[in-house]
């Protein structure tokens, strides 16, 4: 317990940092077990089946590995924005907060190219198990995804707003521990899907 | 004993004080507005003691009818064959997902956890609120499918037959969802608040060991929780889309939809038993007031419980057709369960001995818990062998055993807290002797009902079914007739303390003589929880308080040499 924070009149001020910090990782814990899940399903879906790829699917697009290139350069300009912000270069934060909104939204844009591409090459979700997993954890990751765009988006404002400062920045500190961890999970899954194969 | 003020709390707003005439959180904010937008944990926890009764009434009523069914053999005036695998259904899915899994942690746990902490609200209200509401919706959503198909597939939505029956199982299992997120962030909300907001001189160790079970209890709803969330998704997905992941009709696989299963709704069952081993653990040594016997063991054994569950899912499909090896070690590992459970009850035991036992009601609780669980767990034990378990698999003998555990060991000990903490609720004392009478009828109803249940399973009446052979009617008339007697306990229970908030007693300040920190603020307690922050002492040392007649309750002890303050 290296801080006790203090008791504060108002019921709905904001959480201080150490706090809302270990809120938000033990959130990050929580989704960890979901992925772990789907993955662990996804896995054992696969083991059952008797060849995989099944014969006669579409190739994946080759456009997954843009998305993947997008959203780890994002986890790069979110991480230039917690540093920015903590030495107080409000400049700098500004510019890489809207980086990492903008390849964000990019991520979700190449994500559903890829969906149209397989969809437009007669595989989809209810085609077949292989189809069905291949859309059940993208989708559940770029659901992930749009709920971490809007934070990003309000963030980015209040950093346009001179909102944060080195003193007081928790949404910036908050967006940056959900963001690695989105690529985190992109960059296992696309290991799993696309690599693997 | 730390250093706790007795000037402060002799002389201010501290013991023998009743707060019902002057401002507390119950007259602070007036208007429906102030309760429905509130942040206080205690009046967010309220507002769940309230939904979560209902939803006990009403899972109850489903218990009821199905009894009252279960008279005769071949009755089928009360309902037909599928009004009855809807009944069971809904009894169980209600009384599971809408009832226990949040009863002690969302309502009692709310109330007392920051109070328990000295705090003046968890570490995030808002959060706590939106878990509410989203305990609100879910309950909506689930309730919902009775009127558009009430779900006949058991609580535990076993595929195949969940993926291809009419009724709605889809708005079942997306109400269920929905709970999912509720609990997790009251989860998150419990141990992050448990983590930050402990006042200065609680350690981890000198925690009060209901935050240790709230504390076991919270991280399973954080890890295990998504995993249903998961499996859920993945039945609707089939449901709606039509995809074999389940079903071995389109290639799937109805073993893995168990599996997924289990891995949540085995740690439930110790999201439930946790934070009642901790309310446990409170009233035995405030009741025999003695210092609890074996604190690091008690704690310990918390989360040893929480860490084993995670690994005895499998116990729940010794005949799924998963192979032996795997059998025997879900067998083994069950086995291992009884080790930290055993630690607890031998250390509450220990507790007694040589304490003066005062049998007031949340006492008979205490009781009750002990012999119920006791049964209950030793039960599972037979259950967890696995040649026993083929003959005993899906027979009475398994709906005995998990109900003394679901309601000997939860709902008991949740209806023991609400008798303790009720006075400081409220800020008024229940009845006594009417308290006792209820306490007394719950526990022989209850055994009346389901020991007759073990009997009859031992003998191979194979459960939920609906019709069943004439030779088990004097069990199941038997079993009926505690049932009833069952639910004029609880009625008694509930017009007693419905009646303490008209005409109770004012309460004082610590009616029972607790030392952690909630009896140290006025009952019931002021909007921000204390007037100045409290320092912690040691949680148990009930000895350091004494009865006071004048208040009619507890005050502390003045250290030796000093005239006794008040």
């Amino acid at each position: 317990m290296s801080e006790r924070p203090v008791p504060s009149d108002d019921r709905s001020a904001p959480a201080p940092l150490g706090t809302g910090r270990l809120g938000m990782k033990i959130l990050v814990l929580a989704l960890s077990m979901l992925f772990a899940a789907s993955i662990v399903g996804y896995m054992v879906i696969r083991l059952r089946a008797s060849a995989w790829p099944p014969p006669g699917v579409p190739r994946l697009p080759g456009a997954l590995w843009f998305s993947t290139l997008i959203i780890v350069i994002s986890s790069g300009t979110m991480q230039t924005a917690v540093r920015a912000v903590r030495e107080g270069r409000q400049r700098a934060l500004r510019l890489a907060m809207l980086l990492t909104t903008l390849l964000g939204v990019a991520f979700l844009i190449s994500q559903t190219l890829n969906w149209f591409a397989l969809t437009a090459s007669n595989l989809t979700a209810k085609t077949n198990l292989y189809g069905f997993t291949f859309y059940m954890l993208t989708g559940l990751h770029a659901a992930h995804v749009v709920g971490g765009v809007i934070p990003l988006a309000v963030v980015t404002a209040g950093a346009w707003r001179g909102r944060y400062s080195t003193a007081f920045h928790p949404g910036v500190e908050y967006c940056a521990i959900y963001w690695h961890f989105l690529a985190v999970v992109w960059v296992v899954l696309f290991t799993l899907l696309v690599i693997v194969g | 004993m730390a250093n706790i003020d007795t000037t402060t709390d002799a002389g201010g707003r501290g013991a023998g004080q009743n707060a019902l005439g002057g401002d507390n959180y119950l007259t602070h904010g007036r208007g429906l507005k102030s309760w429905l937008f509130t942040l206080d944990h205690k009046r967010i926890g309220l507002m769940y003691l309230v939904v979560i009764l209902s939803s006990f009434l009403l899972g109850g009523i489903f218990a009821m009818l199905i009894r009252t069914k279960l008279l005769s053999p071949g009755n089928s005036a009360l309902m037909d064959a599928n009004t009855y695998n809807q009944m069971f259904t809904l009894h169980g899915a209600v009384m599971i997902f809408l009832f226990i899994i949040p009863g002690i942690p969302a309502a009692l746990g709310n109330f007392v956890l920051p109070l328990l902490l000295g705090a003046k609200d968890v570490a995030f209200p808002r959060i706590n609120l939106l878990s509410f509401y989203l305990w609100v919706t879910g309950a909506l959503i689930a309730l919902g499918s009775i009127v558009t198909g009430a779900v006949d597939t058991g609580w535990t939505f076993y595929t195949p037959y969940s993926t291809t029956t009419n009724t709605n199982v889809i708005a079942m299992v997306a109400g269920v969802f929905v709970l999912g997120f509720s609990s997790i962030f009251t989860g998150l909300n419990f141990v992050v608040s448990i983590h930050k907001l402990r006042p200065q001189g609680m350690t981890w160790f000198r925690m009060p060991l209901f935050l240790w079970g709230i504390y076991g209890t919270a991280i399973l709803q954080i890890m295990a929780t998504p995993v249903l969330g998961i499996t859920l998704l993945l039945l609707i997905a089939e449901r709606a889309l039509g995809i074999g992941i389940f079903d071995p009709a389109l290639g799937g696989d109805p073993i893995l939809f168990q599996h997924f299963f289990w891995f949540y709704s085995h740690p439930a069952v110790y999201i439930m038993i946790l934070p009642a081993m901790g309310i446990i653990s409170e009233l035995v040594s405030v009741f025999s007031r003695k210092h609890i016997f074996g604190y690091t063991f008690i704690a310990y054994s918390s989360i040893a419980i929480a860490v084993l569950s995670f690994l005895v899912w499998g116990h729940h499909m010794f005949v799924s057709g998963q192979s032996l090896l795997a059998g025997m070690i879900f067998s083994f590992l069950t086995f291992m369960v009884a080790i930290p459970s055993a630690v607890k009850v031998f250390n509450w035991l220990a507790t007694m001995y040589k304490g003066s036992i005062w049998l007031a009601t949340p006492m008979l609780y205490v009781l009750s818990f002990l012999f119920l669980f006791g049964i209950g767990g030793l039960t599972g034990l037979f259950l967890g062998a696995l040649a026993v378990n083929v003959h005993l698999h899906d027979t009475y003998f398994v709906v005995a055993h998990f109900h003394y555990v679901m309601f000997g060991g939860t709902v008991i000990a949740f209806l023991g807290g609400l008798h303790y903490w009720w006075p400081k609720m409220f800020g008024r004392m229940y009845n006594e002797l009417w308290g006792r009478v209820g306490a007394l009828l719950v526990f022989v109803g209850f055994n009346t009902t389901f020991f007759t249940q073990f009997v009859m399973g031992s003998q191979g009446a194979p459960r939920r079914s609906y019709h069943y052979v004439s030779q088990f009617q004097p069990y199941h008339v038997l079993s009926t007739i505690g049932a009833y007697t069952l639910a004029i306990g609880l009625v008694i229970v509930a017009v007693n303390l419905a009646h303490s908030l008209f005409r109770g007693r004012p309460a004082p300040a610590n009616p029972w003589g607790g030392a952690t920190l909630e009896w140290q603020t006025s009952s019931p307690p002021p909007h921000d929880n204390f007037p100045t922050t409290p320092v912690a002492g040691d949680p148990y040392d009930v000895e350091a308080w004494t009865y006071d007649g004048r208040i009619g309750g507890f005050v502390k002890k003045a250290p030796a040499g000093q005239p006794a303050a008040s």
